[in-house]
C-alpha cells in the first residue's frame, strides 16, 4: 500500500476544525434560541424536535430499510400513552417512563416486524395500517386509559427540577432530540446501519453475505418505534392531554409525508423534513391571518366553500406535496440541499 | 339471530366486496394500490348530494351525473398525476395515491366542512323484508342486487367486451399488449374510470346508511382494501369473495364475541391469513428470481 | 461418509413438476477450480441457489467440509464459509463500492445497535472495529485494481466494474468456497483476461475453493481442474476439461441436435 489511509474519517462525524467551529456555533445557537425567541417559537421549537425524531424514526424503516408502515401513529400513541401511564399509575420517574415506553413500542415493532417479514407492498401497507387502528381503538376502550376521554399528562419533574414551561421543556426535548439525530447517523455509518441498506437493495444478495433477514428487518422495525416511542413521549407532554383521536391514520400519513419532504434514506434529510414540515403544519392552520391571501381565501370560501372549511386547506396542500415531491424530487429537500451545495461549490462558473 | 348476523354481513361484505373491486381493477392493470379510493368515492357521492338537494334534481340525474363526474375525476387524477411519475417503485406509488387521499379529503372538507347531512336515498333503509326468521331492509337488499349486477357485469365485461380483454392483455403484459397494437395508456384511463365509478356506487349506497361526512369512507376504504388483500389483490373474484367473508365474519364476530372490537378483528383476521398466505388467500404468491 | 472438501448429492428440484435440478451429485477438492456447464436453463444457476440456500431442494443433500448443510438459511450457509456472486448483479446500488465491500464483512463484525449509535471518538469499540475492517477491506480493492471506484455509488459504475466489486464483496466474507456465477457476462475481452488472472489468483494466493458457472468455453477449459456438464437439469458428464469437451452428448448439447430434445422426452 502506497498511501496511508485514515479510516476514522470515513465515519467520523465532524472531519475538518472548519466544521467543528460550527457544530459548536450550531449547539450555542440552539441553546440561546428559547431566550430570546417568543414562547410560541420555543412551542414550535419544541414541536418540531419531536417531529424530527419520528421522522428519522420512520426514515429508518421505510427510507433505509425499504419496509412501508401506515401504523407509526400506533407506536406514537403506544410512547405518549406508555410514558403518561408508567408516570400515573407506577410513579416512574419522567426519563425513565419515556425509555421504558419507547422499549414497549420497539417490542411492538417487533411483534409487528414478525409478519412483515413475508410481506410487501400494499400486503405490509395494510398489515401495518391494521396495527395503528388496533392500537388507537384498544387504547380508546381501555378506561384505564380514559377511554375516548383521553388522559392528562402528569406534572413533569426532571431530577427533582419541576418543569412547567416550553422553555424548560425546550431543554429535555431538543437535547434528546439532539441525542437521538446523532446516534441515528452513526447507527447508519456502522455494520447495523449498513445490513439496513443492504436489505433495502437487494434482501436477497444481503442474506447471502451473511445478513439474518429475520433478524435485521424486525431489528428495523425495533429501532424504528423506538425512535416513534420517544417522540410519543415528549409528544404527550407537549400538548398536556391525549387522547385516542390523535393518533389516527391521517397522523401516519402525515409521518410519511415527513419523510417523503425531507428526504428517503437521509438523516439530514429527517431533520429537514420534520423541521419544515411542522413549521407548515403549523402555520397553514392560521393561513386567513395571512395578509392579502388570507383575504382572498376567505372570500373565496364564503363564495364557493364554507369559511369552517378553510383550515382543511393544509390537508390539500400537504397532499399536493406529497404528489409532486415524489413525481418530481423523490430525494426531497436533501436532493434540493445537495443540488445547491454542487451549485455553490461551482459558483460562478 | 345467526341467519340474520349472516344476512347482515352479507350486506355489508357487498359494500366492502363493491371497493375491493374497485381497488383490484386498478392494482391489476397498474399496480397501483389506490389509497385515494375512498375519497375518490367520497366526493362522487358529495356531488350526487350536491345535484339532489342544492340544485333540486331528480334521483335518476344526480346519481347519473355523480357516476360520470366519478369517471371523469378518475381519469383526471391518473392522466394528471400517476402518468407523471417516472419509473416508479411501490413506495412513490402508495404515496402518490395518499397524496389524492389527502388532497380530495381537503377539498370536500372545504367544501362541505365536518357536519353531517342526509343523502335521501330511493330506497328505504327502514321498511324491512322477511327472509325466513330473519329481516333485511330494502336498501340493504338493493346494495346487495346492485353488487351482483355489477359483478356479472364486470364478468360479461372482461371476457366478451374487446375493451375488457385487452385489459386483460395489459394487465398481464403491458409490454407486449403495447406491442400488438393496444393503446396502454387508454387502457389506463378506462381502467381508472371504471375503478372510480364502482367506487361511487358504493359510496351512494353507503351514504343512506351511515352519514355523509368527508369521514364516509375512510373505514370502509379500509375495510374495502382489507378485503381485496385478504382475497389477493390480484384477483377480481378473489377480491369479491374477501369482501364478503370480511362482512360476515365481522358481523359475526360483532354479534357473539365483542361489539365494541368489531372493526379491530378485521385487521387481526388479514394478518393472521397474510402470514400464512402472503398474497392472500385466493391468489398465487410469486418469488423473485436470481 | 465423505471425506471430499465439498460434495453435493443426488440433488433435485422441481417447480411445478418440472425437475429443474435431476439427481446431481460432485465433489469438489480443496483449492481446485470446478465448473458446471451447460446451455442455457440447464439448471446451473439453480444449483447455486440450492448451495446457498436461496432454495430448499426437493431431495439430495449437500457437504461442506464434512458437515450437512442442505436447507440452512442462507445467512447461515454464508457463516460456514461459503459466499457467491450473481448472474444478474445483486450489488447494492445505493452503496459505494467501499460499503458494499464493508457489508461482505458484516459476519466478521460485532457491533450491534448500541454500541453502533454511540461510538464517539477513534477509540469507541465501533470505531475500532470499523477501522480495521475498512483496512481489510481496502486489500481487497488493491487486489482488484477497484481504488477509483471506490467511494462511487456502484449503481454509477460500468457493467464489468460492477461485476468485479461483486467478486470483491464475495472476498470479503473472507470464504472458503467461492461460487461465481457467469462473472465475466457482459465484460470486454481484456476484462476477461484480468479476471482470469485474478480467478487463478484467489484459487493460489489466497487458497480458496471455487465453483464456476461460466459460458466462455475457452476461459472455462483454461482454468478449470474439473468440469461438469449438465443439461436439463441432469448430469450428462463429469471430469477433466478435456474429456468433458470431446463428450458427444456435451457436444450435442451445445449443438442442438433433435435427437437432444426427442432422448431428453
Amino acid at each position: 500500500m502506497d498511501m496511508k489511509r485514515d479510516y476514522y474519517e470515513d465515519i467520523q462525524l465532524l472531519d475538518s476544525k472548519v466544521l467543528w467551529f460550527w457544530f459548536l456555533m450550531l449547539i450555542a445557537a440552539l441553546a440561546t434560541f428559547p431566550f430570546i425567541a417568543p414562547t410560541y417559537y420555543v412551542y414550535m421549537a419544541n414541536y418540531m424536535a419531536i417531529n424530527v425524531i419520528v421522522t428519522i424514526g420512520l426514515n429508518i424503516l421505510v427510507g433505509y430499510t425499504g419496509q412501508i408502515s401506515l401504523g407509526h401513529a400506533g407506536f406514537f400513541a403506544i410512547g405518549a400513552y406508555g410514558t403518561v401511564m408508567l408516570m400515573n399509575l407506577l410513579h416512574f420517574p419522567f426519563l425513565l417512563a419515556l425509555v421504558a415506553a419507547a422499549l414497549i413500542a420497539a417490542f411492538f415493532g417487533f411483534i409487528l416486524g414478525l409478519p412483515a417479514l413475508r410481506l410487501e407492498g400494499p400486503y405490509l401497507a395494510i398489515a401495518t395500517l391494521g396495527f395503528g387502528m388496533a392500537i388507537t381503538q384498544v387504547i380508546g376502550r381501555w378506561e384505564l386509559f380514559g377511554g375516548r376521554m383521553g388522559v392528562e399528562a402528569p406534572a413533569l419533574s426532571f431530577f427533582g427540577i419541576p418543569v412547567t414551561t416550553d422553555l424548560g421543556r425546550y431543554f429535555i426535548t431538543a437535547t434528546i432530540a439532539f441525542v437521538m439525530v446523532l446516534g441515528a447517523r452513526n447507527l447508519m455509518k456502522t455494520r447495523v446501519g449498513r445490513a439496513f441498506i443492504a436489505i433495502r437493495d437487494s434482501d436477497i444478495a444481503a442474506e447471502t453475505m451473511g445478513v439474518n433477514l429475520v433478524y435485521y428487518k424486525t431489528l428495523a422495525f425495533a429501532v424504528s418505534a423506538f425512535y416513534t416511542g420517544i417522540a410519543g413521549g415528549l409528544f404527550a407532554f407537549l400538548l398536556g392531554f391525549i387522547s385516542p383521536s390523535t393518533f389516527n391514520f391521517i397522523l401516519s400519513i402525515y409521518f410519511l409525508a415527513f419523510v417523503i419532504v425531507g428526504g428517503l434514506g437521509s438523516i439530514f434529510g429527517s431533520v429537514m423534513g420534520g423541521i419544515v414540515m411542522t413549521w407548515l403544519l403549523l402555520e397553514l392552520d392560521k393561513i386567513q391571518e395571512l395578509p392579502f391571501i388570507g383575504g382572498m381565501l376567505i372570500s373565496f370560501s364564503e363564495n364557493f366553500m364554507t369559511v369552517a372549511g378553510l383550515p382543511n386547506i393544509s390537508s390539500i396542500i400537504f397532499g399536493l406535496i406529497i404528489v409532486l415531491l415524489v413525481i418530481f424530487e423523490p430525494l426531497g429537500l436533501y436532493g434540493f440541499w445537495i443540488r445547491t451545495k454542487i451549485y455553490w461549490k461551482t459558483w460562478p462558473f | 339471530m345467526f341467519l340474520q348476523l349472516l344476512l347482515s354481513g352479507i350486506a355489508f361484505g357487498s359494500l366492502y366486496a363493491l371497493i375491493a373491486l374497485a381497488m383490484v381493477i386498478i392494482y391489476k392493470t397498474s399496480e397501483v394500490p389506490n389509497f385515494g379510493q375512498g375519497e375518490m368515492a367520497m366526493l362522487s357521492t358529495f356531488v350526487a348530494f350536491m345535484l339532489l338537494d342544492t340544485y333540486g334534481h331528480s334521483f335518476f340525474v344526480s346519481f347519473s351525473g355523480a357516476l360520470v363526474f366519478a369517471a371523469f375525476l378518475g381519469v383526471f387524477l391518473e392522466f394528471v398525476f400517476l402518468r407523471r411519475a417516472k419509473d416508479p417503485n411501490i413506495l412513490s406509488l402508495i404515496l402518490i395515491t395518499l397524496g389524492f387521499e389527502m388532497i380530495l379529503y381537503g377539498v370536500a372538507s372545504w367544501k362541505w366542512g365536518a357536519d353531517q347531512r342526509d343523502l335521501s336515498f330511493p330506497v328505504s333503509d327502514f321498511d324491512l323484508v322477511n327472509i325466513g326468521p330473519a329481516v333485511i331492509s330494502y336498501l340493504n337488499l338493493a346494495t346487495l342486487l346492485v353488487t351482483l349486477v355489477l359483478m356479472v357485469l364486470l364478468f360479461l365485461f372482461f371476457r366478451y367486451t374487446k375493451v375488457g380483454i385487452a385489459m386483460k392483455a395489459t394487465q398481464q403484459n403491458p409490454m407486449a399488449a403495447r406491442i400488438n397494437g393496444i393503446r396502454v395508456n387508454r387502457i389506463l384511463s378506462v381502467t381508472w374510470a371504471m375503478s372510480s365509478t364502482i367506487g361511487a356506487v358504493a359510496g351512494m349506497l353507503l351514504a343512506p346508511v351511515a352519514t355523509l361526512d368527508p369521514n364516509l369512507m375512510l373505514e370502509p376504504l379500509l375495510k374495502g382494501f382489507a378485503s381485496a388483500v385478504l382475497g389477493g389483490m390480484t384477483t377480481l373474484v378473489g377480491a369479491a369473495l374477501g369482501g364478503y367473508m370480511l362482512g360476515i365474519i365481522e358481523n359475526l364476530f360483532g354479534g357473539y364475541v365483542s361489539l365494541e372490537f368489531k372493526s379491530i378483528v378485521a385487521f387481526g383476521i388479514i394478518v393472521l391469513v397474510l402470514c400464512f398466505r402472503p398474497s392472500g388467500l385466493f391468489a398465487k404468491h410469486y418469488v423473485r428470481k436470481v | 461418509m465423505n471425506e471430499a472438501f465439498f460434495s453435493v448429492e443426488n440433488l433435485c428440484i422441481s417447480f411445478g413438476g418440472l425437475m429443474a435440478v435431476d439427481h446431481v451429485s460432485f465433489s469438489v477438492n480443496k483449492g481446485f477450480i470446478f465448473s458446471i456447464i451447460g446451455p442455457n436453463g440447464a439448471g446451473k444457476t439453480t444449483i447455486f441457489n440450492c448451495i446457498s440456500g436461496l432454495y430448499k431442494p426437493s431431495s439430495g443433500t449437500v457437504f461442506f467440509q464434512g458437515e450437512d448443510i442442505t436447507g440452512l438459511k442462507p445467512h447461515r450457509i454464508a457463516t460456514k464459509g461459503i459466499a457467491r456472486t450473481f448472474q444478474n448483479i445483486e450489488l447494492f446500488s445505493r452503496m459505494t463500492t467501499m460499503e458494499n465491500l464493508m457489508l461482505g464483512r458484516h459476519i466478521h463484525m460485532k457491533t450491534g445497535v448500541l454500541s453502533g449509535a454511540t461510538f464517539y471518538r477513534r477509540g469507541s469499540k465501533a470505531a475500532r472495529e470499523e477501522i480495521r475492517h475498512r483496512e481489510h477491506v481496502e486489500k481487497i480493492i488493491d487486489l482488484l485494481d477497484l481504488q477509483s471506484a471506490r467511494n462511487q455509488f456502484v449503481g454509477s459504475l460500468p457493467y464489468g466494474t460492477q461485476k468485479l466489486v461483486e467478486l470483491g464483496r464475495a472476498l470479503a466474507v473472507e470464504p472458503k468456497l467461492l461460487l461465481l456465477d457467469e462473472p465475466s457476462a457482459g465484460m470486454n475481452s481484456e476484462e476477461k483476461q484480468d479476471l482470469v488472472f485474478w480467478i487463478k489468483d484467489i484459487q493460489d494466493e489466497l487458497g480458496i475453493t471455487i465453483l464456476l458457472i461460466e459460458h466462455d468455453m475457452k476461459m472455462v477449459m483454461d482454468i478449470s481442474d474439473r468440469v461438469l456438464a449438465i443439461n436439463f437439469g441432469r448430469p450428462i458428464i463429469e471430469g477433466v476439461p478435456e474429456e468433458v469437451q470431446r463428450h458427444p452428448d456435451v457436444l450435442k448439447a451445445y449443438l442442438g441436435e433433435d435427437e437432444t430434445i426427442g432422448d431428453a422426452a
